[in-house]
């Protein structure tokens, strides 16, 4: 077996200097997060890295802390394309300073973002309501189902990151007292489906959610302004992120942090034109946008929307690998 | 040869306006229908937070007072009293009072729910083979299909919260007892009923006096396990925003905290087992008569 895998890595090595492209690309595993637009990042990572650069890649399903956890500790998977680190920030700051993972690419999607939302049509007819502060002040446009006297705000699903942040920032600006109540939609298929619920029906929807999604995109939902600015950093991290917040303070959202991270054995052990696409792969927002919108229209997975978006963006892609490997893909596409 | 080599599919373009199809349909299906049949649920989602909020509202230990009463008029054996005081102290000094209210809440909505849909249709079922063959395979679907499912349709009709989460409990919890009521009455002697027949019972009197009393342990063990799926149901049902305990185990789940996971996990299970039990012995209790009897 060792001698067959020596043979194949010295038939790699010959093939890779007559081709100069194909260097000795091991197995990668890329981490295939649970929302779509990383679905997505996950497969066209995976098209890329195994046409272009002769990888063999695996994919695993998981989500922000469970991967993250696995990757600092197990060192697998290898590559997380979209890892929101807000939600890892202390944890990831110790990982890279010792060493065990990489940011190869702090802004892998522009214009990506988490916010509190609400239907144009909301706005529209609302023109006084500017920022959250004015919202705030009306729970009665948004009546919660179960207690119609209060406002109904859809904060995160139980278990992620941004559970604590809504928490938190729900008591800051006193939401409770204003006649607010904060509803845990319990899934991501909770807080989908009362979204589009609520926007199908015309009915006036205040909530958490985020960019680039296709749901954003699809029921036209306008992220609002918080009408504060952003807390410092110091205070957002130790405090409102935490679950022990005495006081936290209002703020804004912190900015979105997303972040393409690798592990060290990946650094090591695999070719370092894979880890210079990974680098270089940034997607435009209306690209992404319009890929997630396809996937949402078209009830597509992941791989599709690679392939599609592989077809279609040659110009965009081409760009992010070298010339042997944007050949190489290109034929493996036709 | 490319005939058996490839399966003759629909083909992407087919499948995916046939998929589109569908969705376009229940959206528009909903669009038009969804606020008359939420508003049917209405009195029933009111009634639901009103049951909800008395349980977490009233007084601890007079809750601890009427689960213990109701574990002895159930049981009427001291251990399992003594049993249910124990679980539910245990439940409060844990931290998990308000969760567990609200999941004995809507479990015994969904609970009087099902048997109060479920016996009437397993006698109608027990008296039409026709009947039966229909709706075997829809208790078949219901028991089988991925709950994930049928989450999303609900979902898009009734938005999140109690009702919709009550509809996948009810769903799941449903089929066994309509199964086990229409065994029961159909395992019935056919020699006993005609000598009901004989006596000159009616039709009435042989269903309420003759064969319900006789189906009693199947009907039972219908209730009990009906009781023990909507247990398990919880953390899907929290899944769409029902309060519970089902709550803290999805957040153990997604941030792997083992210890809350466990605690929440263990005081389901401490309700399942004080329900299973009071009702084993209530069924029991009920069937009294039959000691002594010729056994069946």
């Amino acid at each position: 077996m060792n001698k067959l895998v020596k043979g194949l890595a010295a038939a790699g090595v010959a093939a890779a200097m007559s081709q100069g492209a194909i260097a000795a690309c091991g197995n990668v595993s890329i981490a295939e997060m649970n929302w779509a637009s990383a679905e997505f990042m996950a497969n066209v990572d995976k098209i890329i890295l195994e046409e272009g650069y002769g990888c063999t890649v695996s994919l695993i399903p998981g989500a922000t802390l469970t991967t993250f956890a696995s990757m600092e500790t197990k060192g697998m998977p290898d590559i997380a394309p979209e890892l929101w680190t807000q939600a890892v920030e202390v944890p990831l700051k110790a990982a890279l300073a010792a060493g065990r993972l990489h940011s190869m690419n702090a802004k892998p999607i522009q214009g990506a973002g988490e916010g509190w939302v609400v239907p144009d049509y909301t706005l529209a007819n609302h023109p006084e309501l500017k920022t959250v502060l004015d919202i705030i002040e009306h729970p009665e446009l948004f009546p919660f189902k179960e207690d119609p006297s209060k406002g109904a705000f859809v904060g995160c699903p139980a278990g992620w990151g941004c559970q604590q942040v809504n928490k938190n920032l729900f008591k800051a600006y006193d939401m409770e007292a204003k006649g607010w109540v904060l509803v845990d939609p319990g899934s991501a298929a909770g807080l989908d489906g009362a979204m589009a619920k609520a926007v199908q029906r015309g009915d006036d929807y205040f909530g958490y959610y985020w960019s680039p999604t296709a749901m954003m995109g699809k029921y036209k939902m306008q992220m609002v302004d918080f009408g504060v600015p952003f807390v410092e950093m110091d205070h957002w991290t130790n405090c409102i992120t935490q679950a022990m917040c005495a006081e936290p303070q209002q703020s804004a959202w912190s900015a979105s942090e997303i972040n393409s991270v690798v592990t060290d054995s990946f650094m090591k052990n695999n070719d370092p034109k894979a880890a210079a696409y990974i680098t270089a792969r940034v997607f435009p927002a209306a690209e992404m946008g319009e890929m997630l919108v396809y996937m949402g229209d078209n009830q597509a997975s992941g791989e599709d929307a690679a392939f599609e978006f592989l077809l279609n963006h040659e110009d965009l892609w081409t760009q992010w690998v070298g010339v042997q490997a944007a050949n190489l893909i290109k034929k493996s596409l036709q | 040869m490319e005939l058996f080599d490839e399966f003759p599919s629909l083909g992407r373009a087919g499948l995916r306006d046939m998929k589109k199809g569908i969705d376009f349909a229940f959206r528009d299906f909903s669009r038009a229908n969804g606020e008359a049949i939420e508003s049917f649920f209405d009195p029933l989602m009111f009634f639901m937070v009103w049951f909800e909020n008395l349980l977490i509202e009233a007084p601890w230990p007079l809750m601890i007072l009427i689960f213990a009463s109701l574990a002895w008029l159930g049981a009427r054996s001291i251990p399992i009293a003594i049993g249910t005081i124990v679980s539910f102290f245990a439940i409060g000094w844990f931290g998990m009072w308000e969760d567990t209210m609200a999941t004995v809440a809507i479990i015994s909505v969904a609970t009087f729910l099902c048997i109060g849909l479920g016996i009437p249709l397993g006698i109608l079922m027990s008296r039409s083979n026709r009947l039966q063959a229909v709706i075997t395979p829809v208790l078949d679907v219901m028991q089988t299909i991925p709950s994930f499912v049928y989450l999303i349709p609900v979902v898009m009709l009734l938005g999140i919260g109690k009702v919709p989460g009550l509809i996948a409990v009810c769903i799941y919890a449903l089929p066994p007892i309509v199964r086990l009521t229409n065994l029961g009455i159909r395992l019935v002697d056919k020699d006993v009923l005609e000598a009901a027949a004989a006596f000159g019972s009616s039709y009435r009197q042989k269903l309420f006096d003759v064969q319900m009393p006789l189906a009693l342990p199947n009907i039972f063990a219908g209730v009990n396990q009906t009781i023990m799926m909507a247990l398990a149901m919880v953390v899907i049902a929290s899944m769409i925003g029902v309060k519970g305990l089902g709550v803290p185990v999805l957040r153990a789940v997604s941030n792997q905290y083992l210890a809350l996971g466990m605690m929440n996990g263990l005081a389901i299970v401490a309700l399942a087992v004080i329900f299973d039990r009071v009702s084993q012995a209530y069924g029991k209790r009920l069937q009294k008569h039959r000691q002594g009897g010729h056994g069946v």
